[in-house]
């Protein structure tokens, strides 16, 4: 049974925990005075941050937890402040004294620390990764985030779907679209009304537009960071176009409030003469680079994920189908209707995840083409009913899970769980035969949210 | 490898592509001139995301594809806060990134400036204001110039960054 995500909510009476499964979710309820429940962690090594996540925002306690450090919370965080709990209503917050966070490290003999970010080199979003060294051999990896916490659930409180909305596509910029289906999909269930086909069809494209963009701009980073500057350059002017296509249809270039109920005329004729030549442009770049020798001397057996490991780890998206795992929330009548294959690779390294992007971004041209249809469906929508409402779709990296509860008509819990969320608690096991100038490399080929991680 | 290079010289230089006309042009040579002046020849930005959707470091990436090329004016994204003249900061500035964005701040020699990118740091996008917020940035920092946007296109910060030599 695959683990999904494991979050609380408050009660009158105390907490509920809601742990959601691939097939079936299970609901323990716990009062104020003994806020305790058991970890999952030992069977399910990710649920490790969900629970740690947990304590930081409502105070509970994991009894037999193995890890018990803050997560959400750093250094200078008060302590006993749980800003999910409804009685939690300061907007602002002071600094309190230094404490330090104790790394997870490994001494010994010669074994030293090296210390990354929170603010690294590039044009990278921030997050700290704490290496154990023997010489350039990486003993192991602590990936620490939340550095970017904006305070996301708490905000959306008390807010209607609608006001959330311009709130939900900012959460994390480059799975805009995505997010903005699943909040689709929420406010469908809450007002029990289908969407028209074509308005469906309409999001699925520009869905995979989102995709197409965002493999093009790592189908060219990740040779550039294996030292191949050319990709680079073919694959950002690449991404650039399709950047273009999507301002072109939804005026703004993330698609930022794209998702709407009504339909808008796409020009069928420029639009499949632009996929034609996008496709010959990833047909050339895909025949020449797969003829580097060198890049894919960098590639091969470089940061692997095992099967059992990505499966162990409940990973998911790119990162779980280049190991192997056949995951994908695509994967269903209404995809497969419009031309979707599964993509899959087997040896879980950065090579297989380049790979998986090259035949993720040519099956995501086929479905665009199908996508399209001229139509002008609109849907209006009826009243927001209260409830308790779940949805999922497969942004660029990965499973993504919205959960929204709604009383007398606001929001009374907003959850997300980015695929990162779980796939960065999967990073530190791809460098065990690695070197550490392999790590921008294998980071950028799982290339993971960090403002969708931290909220 | 000679497919690329075929390839290479049948497609040109891509950069003064005619759909950003003759403004871009002109803006362009305009930076050139400024940041030869002021900065004797190059100018390094450091940046500093303090908690954004990351759509902002996207554009900020954008900038060196191969349309808008900003290298090529003298304007560089550097590696460390000690080698940058300006610090270009994106984000709400949480609580805990904002330590590090003063200390990445005060790592840059004098003379320094800052300027905020996109909505996110002065409070003009739709994040509220809560525990977890400590923008406006000029709470915390000098800042010099604000390029608006959410997020900014990279023609914008381009002009955005022409604005900022005009005004220094
Ligand atoms: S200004 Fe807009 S695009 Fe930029 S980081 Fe903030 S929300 Fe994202």
């Amino acid at each position: 049974m695959r683990f999904i995500a494991r979050y609380a909510k408050e009660t009158l009476l105390g907490f509920e925990i809601i742990t959601v499964y691939e097939d079936e979710i299970e609901k323990e309820s716990i009062s104020f005075k003994q806020p305790i429940i058991k970890t999952l962690a030992k069977k399910y090594p990710t649920a490790i941050w969900f629970e740690r996540k947990m304590h930081d925002d409502f105070g509970i306690i994991i009894e037999d937890a193995f890890d018990k450090r803050p997560l959400v919370h750093q250094e200078r965080f008060p302590k006993d402040i749980h800003p999910l709990r409804k009685n939690f209503n300061q907007d602002k917050l002071a600094y309190s004294d230094y404490l330090a966070y104790k790394y997870e490290e490994i001494s010994g003999d010669g074994v030293f620390q090296v210390a990354v970010g929170p603010i690294h080199a590039g044009i990278i979003e921030p997050g700290h990764f704490q290496f154990s060294q023997a010489g350039e051999e990486i003993l192991h990896l602590e990936v620490r985030h939340f550095y970017k916490n904006r305070g996301i659930e708490k905000m959306l409180e008390g807010k209607t779907l609608l006001e959330a909305k311009p709130i939900i596509e900012r959460i994390s910029g480059n799975e805009s679209i995505a997010y903005q289906i699943c909040w689709r999909d929420i406010v469908l269930q809450a007002t029990k009304q289908e969407l028209p086909l074509a308005i469906k069809k309409r999001h699925a494209l520009l869905l995979e537009l989102e995709r197409t963009i965002h493999h093009l701009t790592d189908l060219g980073f990740i040779p550039n960071d294996g030292g191949f500057g050319a990709a680079l350059a073919i694959g950002s002017k690449l991404a650039e176009d399709a950047r273009r296509k999507m301002r072109e249809f939804t005026g703004h270039r993330f698609g930022f409030g794209a998702i709407d109920f009504k339909n808008k005329f796409i020009d069928r004729v420029i639009f499949e003469k632009w996929l034609d030549e996008l496709k010959n442009s990833i047909d050339f770049f895909e025949d020449w680079i797969m003829d580097i020798p060198s890049l894919w001397d960098r590639f091969d057996t470089t940061g692997v994920l095992s099967l059992r490991k990505a499966l162990k780890y409940s990973t998911v998206g790119i990162v779980a189908r280049a190991s192997g795992v056949t995951q994908d929330r695509r994967n269903n009548k209404f995809y497969l209707d419009h031309g979707f294959i599964m993509a899959s690779e087997v040896s879980g390294d950065v090579s297989a995840r380049f790979k998986i992007r090259l035949q993720e971004l040519k099956n995501s041209l086929v479905m665009m083409h199908n996508f399209l249809q001229e139509d002008k469906s609109l849907l209006e929508l009826s009243n927001i009913n209260d409830g308790e409402y779940q949805s999922f779709s497969e942004s660029s990296i990965g499973e993504l899970l919205m959960a929204i509860d709604i009383k007398d008509g606001v929001i009374e819990r907003f959850y997300i769980r980015d695929p990162s969320f779980v796939n960065w608690q999967a990073v530190h096991l791809m460098m065990y035969h690695d070197i550490i100038a392999d790590f921008p490399l294998i980071n950028k080929s799982c290339d993971l949210s960090y403002a969708g991680n931290d909220l | 490898m000679i497919k690329f290079w075929y390839k290479r010289v049948r497609l040109g230089v891509l950069t003064e592509n005619p759909e950003l006309d003759k403004e871009l042009a002109q803006i362009k040579k305009e930076i050139k001139e400024k940041v030869k002046k002021k900065f004797s020849g190059s100018l390094a930005i450091r940046m500093v995301d303090s908690g954004s959707c990351n759509a902002c470091e996207a554009e900020c990436n954008a900038l060196a594809n191969p349309y808008y090329d900003l290298e090529r004016l003298g304007i560089y994204f550097v590696a460390s806060p000690r080698h940058a003249d300006v610090m270009l900061l994106s984000g709400v500035m949480t609580f805990n990134m904002t330590p590090h964005a003063k200390e990445a701040y005060a790592q840059i020699p004098e003379p320094k400036w800052v300027i905020t990118l996109g909505d996110c740091p002065v409070m003009q996008a739709p994040f509220e204001k809560n525990y977890a917020i400590k923008a406006p940035a000029e709470e915390h920092l000098p800042i010099t110039h604000h390029i608006s946007g959410c997020p900014p296109s990279p023609l914008e910060i381009i002009q955005g960054l022409l604005e900022f030599l005009r005004k220094i």
